[in-house]
């Protein structure tokens, strides 16, 4: 197999370049490919990178999300969903919930997951064993209802109301 | 304040004093960290900006220890030192060349910076020297976990720590190893390294981050996901890849001194004397050069000159370092000519006294 840089001495560098699923392979002598180092070096640069194609991934429109959707705007920050898929970049924390529903295919498409594991902030580590302990009151209190022991509800809707933080209104 | 004071020193990272450092010149863990209470940088307008800043200066200042530690705002500094920071690993471009009010805090020598107002309100990195992912993450984490007491950082318990970038969302992480890999690049083996990794999901990229070239056969290796995995578990995976391409570089190295010692003899001897006699050379044939000498170097071809000196090297020649040394502008002919002759004045007469390895290694 001939160079294809010189065209003159065999091929002996096999370069093999996959990108949007089509593979390229390039064949070069050896002393093409060390003049060059750069075909090494710029092979890595030529085929999208990773992160690049994060960024095609994110700019790309999302499947399956409706024209009213894309419109979302987020009351905080004012962005719309079309924007956000526009320029890859949100406008403020409160948009990860207000777009969360186009949200959940995109990260799995990035990382695979859509659940956080790993680091919490001790602050959030308080305020999530409360919404636990939250959740939990508020089924108690569901089953109390259904019960019909109202006494053991209006001591769980007292425990509710002073985790949130209000007045016992009994 | 005064960035001169870091010109004579080099950074930690580039002791060569870590562990596997014949290969792994540095590893680097970042989080990105934004403040609940203000917009991502994408809306926020100049106020914000300077409001944030300001915020997480105070704080800085008050949550972390570090004696050495030191901000720099970056719109008063003249771009030669924002482009010096970039050479050291401690900015990227994107923050050195940004708008608006922005800056770094530096400390714990180098190991620790802190980028404010970059893509994210925050970035956290420490960068140490050689093979120890574990414990660089350990030192960011401690960084992280004091600014927590004071800033309230925008996270949610379903998508972890939100990002301005969703992909950079949930842990925050980007954890990478600098490795150096000559010999994989000589025998033309490097491409087999890069298709492994990708299967896996990490990202290679060049000495300066993402986009630039792979100079100096120096490689980046860092994970892509950062949702849905713990830092450590992110580390982990990071940890069992890299000793194989560690293994296979230095397997590649053995075989080339058995089969051709002539040739690789050659190829560092004559690099080193190139070095130590040039009168002008540019940036890429230097790091091209120094990348033979520090092959050299870690084989024992090359004795009396120690690894911390030829790693400095590879950061002092680079064009704004030229500059602060020389205390003026100079142009590229003339940067080529100072070049050639700092790195004759390293090179020339040193003892293996040089060594890095009676450096001591500071832990902060």
């Amino acid at each position: 197999m001939q160079c294809e840089s010189c065209q003159k001495n065999a091929a002996t560098v096999h370069l093999t370049d996959v990108s949007n699923n089509t593979k390229r392979e390039i064949h070069l002598c050896e002393s093409c490919a060390k003049t060059q180092g750069v075909t090494i070096k710029s092979y890595l640069n030529k085929s999208p990178s990773y992160p690049e194609l994060l960024n095609q991934l994110v700019h790309s429109q999302a499947e399956g999300v409706t024209a009213e959707e894309k419109d979302l705007a987020c009351p905080k920050c004012g962005i719309t969903y079309r924007k956000f898929r526009s320029t890859g970049k949100f406008g403020c924390p409160n948009d990860y919930m207000v777009f969360k529903k186009g949200l959940l295919s995109l990260l799995e498409k990035i990382h695979g997951k859509v659940e956080h594991k790993g680091k919490v902030p001790l602050k959030a580590t308080d305020q999530i064993a409360k919404q636990k302990e939250l959740r939990s009151l508020r089924a108690d209190l569901e089953k109390a209802v259904r019960d019909e022991a109202y006494e053991k509800a209006a001591r769980l809707r007292d425990r509710i109301h002073a985790l949130e933080g209000r007045e016992s209104e009994a | 304040m005064d960035l001169n004071d870091l010109q004579t020193s080099a950074g930690e990272w580039l002791g060569g004093t870590g562990p596997d450092s014949d290969i792994v010149m540095s590893s680097r863990v970042r989080l990105a960290r934004n403040l609940a209470e203000f917009p991502f940088l994408s809306r926020a307008t100049p106020k914000d900006r300077g409001q944030i800043e300001r915020r997480i200066q105070t704080e800085l200042k008050r949550a972390l220890p570090a004696p050495d530690l030191r901000y720099f705002s970056l719109p008063p500094l003249p771009p030669v030192d924002r482009q010096f920071l970039v050479e050291r690993h401690l900015i990227s471009r994107e923050h050195a060349y940004g708008k608006g009010p922005r800056g770094v805090c530096l400390g714990g020598g180098e190991t620790i910076s802190i980028m404010v107002n970059e893509e994210d309100h925050l970035r956290l990195q420490a960068l140490r020297s050689g093979f120890q992912l574990r414990s660089t993450w350990e030192q960011v984490d401690d960084v992280d976990s004091r600014l927590e007491k004071v800033l309230d950082f925008a996270f949610s318990p379903q998508f972890g720590y939100l990002t301005v970038c969703p992909t950079n969302v949930g842990t925050g992480m980007r954890a990478s190893v600098m490795l150096h890999l000559p010999a994989l690049v000589m025998s033309q083996q490097i491409n087999k390294v890069f298709q492994a990794v990708s299967k896996i999901n990490l990202a290679v990229r060049g000495l300066y981050g993402e986009g630039t070239q792979a100079s100096g056969d120096f490689y980046q290796f860092s994970n892509q996901p950062t949702l849905g995995k713990s830092e450590l578990e992110i580390i982990e995976t990071i940890e069992r890849v890299i000793p194989k391409i560690i293994e296979y570089e230095r397997t590649v190295r053995e075989q080339l001194v058995e089969q051709r010692r002539e040739v690789i003899e050659d190829k560092v001897w004559r690099a080193y004397g190139m070095l130590q006699t040039a009168r002008t050379i540019n940036s890429e044939e230097t790091m091209d050069l120094l990348s033979a000498v520090r092959l050299g170097v870690n084989l024992k071809i090359i004795r009396d000159v120690g690894i911390s000196t030829v790693n400095e090297l590879f950061i002092l020649t680079q064009p704004a370092h030229l500059q602060k040394l020389e205390r003026s502008e100079l142009n590229g002919p003339e940067r080529d000519i100072t070049r050639a002759t700092y790195i004759r004045n390293r090179l020339a007469a040193r003892g293996p006294s040089s060594n890095g390895a009676t450096k001591g290694e500071s832990k902060s």
